[in-house]
């Protein structure tokens, strides 16, 4: 069974009298140690998608089932739980509290998993040395790059030492060269057996990884599920994305 | 999500708006100090009123006092003697819950020492007296039987007396000193302490002007306790009440009434003085049994009156109870007006933590995020408002402690707050349970909002 399974999955929003449909009859898994990237134009539903994926938001109709739980009609406690558990959510906009320091955001999620102040304290350390930032640990986030921000949110992903990483634009507000160390950290999130699920605009960034889902107007135009089980069968990035 | 780490994060959420927390504590912190320092006065006032009743003789004293008869006995209430030293004795003798009896002459009369001299209404009384009007000797002895039995010139005399005899000189010993009553020598046996409410002894002892009587000097029952001059019972009777009333002159008392003494003599195997009494007071042995031991007296009573119920009793249990009664209606009504200060500080809490959670939307969009429930969000805001009630609460005791001591001064000492453990408590509890309530709404509302779009806002 896949890890992540859609099936019909909408999600409309009405403003006013106007529909609009941000994703429409979406089908879609992901396995287990899989490294997708989403891509799209802007307004294809891109964060929709990602948001129901990571427990956030639930569909408007349709199945969404994570690691066997069917998340699209659990209890606001139990997206929760997901969260907290099974999920790691990295935000192109950081997300840190800016009162925070970068060792109190990483223990963060802990701290609604019921951690001791001992552990939570040791594991935190050791996902902020494992982003390379140990030298900053009891810096505020406002004191920080924007790389160094991002590399922090991915520590504070990492820490429950969930299953999937989703990660929505995560070198949105990076310049490349310090986005290409961000990606070269999920690279090796997903060697190490992390399912990993990345939305970008950047085609070379899709490029870069085994799987891509190309999503237009609320629907997934192309799915290149054959990418990882065998590299020589897929399509190349240009072509698939035309 | 553990309790302390709520609480952690609570404290840092105030300490981190140092301002806006004190101003939202404020309301909290004045509604605790108005609710403390009302108790506090309201049991001053309180304890004022026990001392004074302590003073006059205690819930353990009863007085008999003259009624009318009921109707259907008024055709023979002649019968009856009155209240007369046979009562006394009658109560003395048969009655078992009754430690003391005190019957009472009064007669006014001049006293004069040297240059000095007043008139005074002095007093013949039983030994027991001094037990029934919680009377304290510092100097000499107590007036005692056997003066009774000699019908002794001897007086036992209160602190304002020998102010008045002796005006020059303050630190007199008038015991063993003879002073004229009416013309007649009397020797000072004995002289009472100086009665005096605890703030009136407390400012004597600062050296402070003693605060004026609540109660107009004429009537302020300390300096009435002051003017008592007590000689024996007999000797009153003897000297200033028999042979017609020798030395009488200008009394304002009832003219002894001979015709009851008479009927009463014929009846009696001890024919002794059966003159109308001027106070009759007795002293019983425990005020839990205050009802049985009125019973008692009732019934002996009625016997020595010849089944007439020309008589009543007074007790201070419904004085007392009175005091404590209006005690409590005090601090109920203080109570609701400050506790009404206390919910607006509430409302203040509420007002402010909703606009802080509008500012802190995006905090717990990412607390949810990673996450946080709805329930963590709740009780994270819940302990906020607690902990910012917890510390008004405890800075409005604090200023509780700071207001009575102004008030203390503005009054000059005259009202005085007694903070007792228990009301603090109470106010601050209730501070704390406002505290919580005053989070609650905007708990939930914070609570309730979905992650996605506190993630979304701002
Ligand atoms: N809360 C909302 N209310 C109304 N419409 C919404 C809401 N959220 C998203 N939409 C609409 O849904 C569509 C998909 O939005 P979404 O944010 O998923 O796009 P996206 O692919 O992430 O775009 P971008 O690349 O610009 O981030 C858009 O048309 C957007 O306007
Ligand atoms: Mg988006």
């Amino acid at each position: 069974m896949a890890l992540i399974e859609l099936t019909d999955v909408t999600k409309r929003y009405t403003v006013g009298a106007q529909e609009i449909r941000a994703l429409d009859g979406i089908n879609l898994k992901i396995d287990r140690g899989e490294y997708c990237a989403i891509i799209g134009p802007s307004g294809s539903g891109k964060s929709t998608l990602m948001h129901l994926l990571g427990c956030l938001d639930t569909p408007t109709t349709g199945r969404v089932v994570i690691d066997g739980v069917d998340v699209s009609r659990a209890s606001d406690g139990r997206l929760a739980e997901m969260r907290n558990e099974k999920i790691g959510f990295v935000f192109q906009a950081f997300n840190l509290l800016p009162k925070f320091t970068v060792l109190d955001n990483v223990e963060l999620p802990m701290i609604y998993s019921g951690k001791s102040a001992k552990e939570r304290r040791a594991r935190a350390i050791a996902a902020v040395e494992r982003v390379g930032l140990s030298e900053r640990m009891k810096n505020t986030p406002l004191q920080l790059s924007g790389g160094q921000m991002q590399r922090v949110a991915i520590a504070r992903a990492l820490v429950n030492d969930p299953k999937i990483i989703f990660a929505d634009e995560p070198t949105g507000n990076l310049d490349s060269k310090t986005g290409a160390t961000i990606l070269a950290l999920f690279r090796e999130l997903s060697e190490q057996g992390r399912t990993i699920v990345l939305v970008t605009h950047d085609n070379e960034i899709a490029a870069n990884a085994p799987r891509r889902i190309v999503i237009r107007d609320g629907r997934i135009v192309q799915n290149a599920d054959n990418w990882h089980s065998g590299l020589r069968a897929a399509p190349s990035p240009q072509e698939a994305h035309t | 999500m553990n309790l302390w780490n709520s609480f952690y994060t609570g404290l840092r959420e105030i300490l981190s708006h140092k301002f806006r927390s004190v101003l939202t504590m404020m309301g909290i912190i004045l509604g605790v100090a108005s609710l403390l320092t009302t108790f506090a006065l309201v049991e001053g006032l309180a304890k004022k009123s026990r001392e004074m009743l302590n003073s006059l003789g205690g819930v353990e004293t009863i007085r008999v006092f003259k009624k009318e008869p009921p109707r259907e006995q008024v055709h023979i209430a002649d019968l009856s003697p009155g209240i007369t030293i046979a009562d006394a004795e009658a109560l003395r003798e048969h009655a078992t819950l009754i430690t003391a009896v005190a019957p009472v002459y009064e007669q006014s009369a001049t006293l004069e020492h040297g240059e000095a001299d007043y008139r005074y209404t002095i007093r013949g009384v039983w030994p027991e007296h001094v037990i029934v009007q919680n009377h304290k000797i510092t100097a000499g002895r107590a007036i005692c039987q056997l003066d009774l039995d000699e019908a002794a010139k001897v007086c036992v005399i209160g602190s304002r007396i020998v102010q008045e005899l002796w005006p020059k000189d303050p630190n007199v010993q008038p015991v063993g000193q003879t002073i004229l009553v009416n013309s007649r020598p009397f020797t000072v046996i004995g002289v009472l302490e100086h009665y005096e409410s605890e703030d009136a002894k407390r400012a004597r002892k600062e050296g402070r002007p003693v605060p004026p009587s609540r109660y107009g000097s004429r009537f302020d029952p300390y300096s009435r306790k002051n003017s008592t001059f007590l000689i024996p019972f007999t000797t009153m009777f003897f000297e200033f009440k028999s042979a017609g009333g020798i030395g009488s002159s200008g009394s304002s008392s009832p003219i002894p009434s001979f015709s009851s003494s008479k009927s009463n003599s014929s009846t009696k195997d001890d024919p002794g003085p059966n003159y109308r009494l001027d106070e009759l007071a007795f002293h019983i042995t425990d005020p839990q049994k205050m009802a049985e031991a009125q019973a008692e007296a009732h019934k002996i009573l009625l016997a020595s009156h010849r089944g007439i119920e020309d008589f009543e009793f007074e007790n201070r249990v419904e004085w007392s109870e009175g005091i404590e009664k209006q005690n409590t209606q005090i601090k109920l009504v203080g109570g609701i007006i400050a506790s009404i200060a206390l919910i607006v500080g509430g409302l203040g809490i509420t007002n402010i933590m909703l606009a802080s959670i509008t500012e802190r939307i995006r905090e717990i969009g990412v607390r949810r995020a990673v996450g946080a429930k709805g329930t963590h969000i709740f009780v994270q805001i819940i302990i906020e408002g607690t902990v910012l009630a917890v510390i008004g609460g405890l800075a409005g005791l604090v200023a509780a402690f700071g207001l009575l001591e102004i008030i203390e001064q503005a009054t000059s000492g005259d009202s005085q707050g007694i903070v007792n453990t228990q009301a603090a408590l109470a106010s601050f509890i209730f501070a704390v349970v406002i505290g919580v309530v005053s989070g609650i709404y905007p708990a939930w509302q914070a609570s309730r909002i979905p992650p996605i779009e506190a993630l979304r806002y701002g």
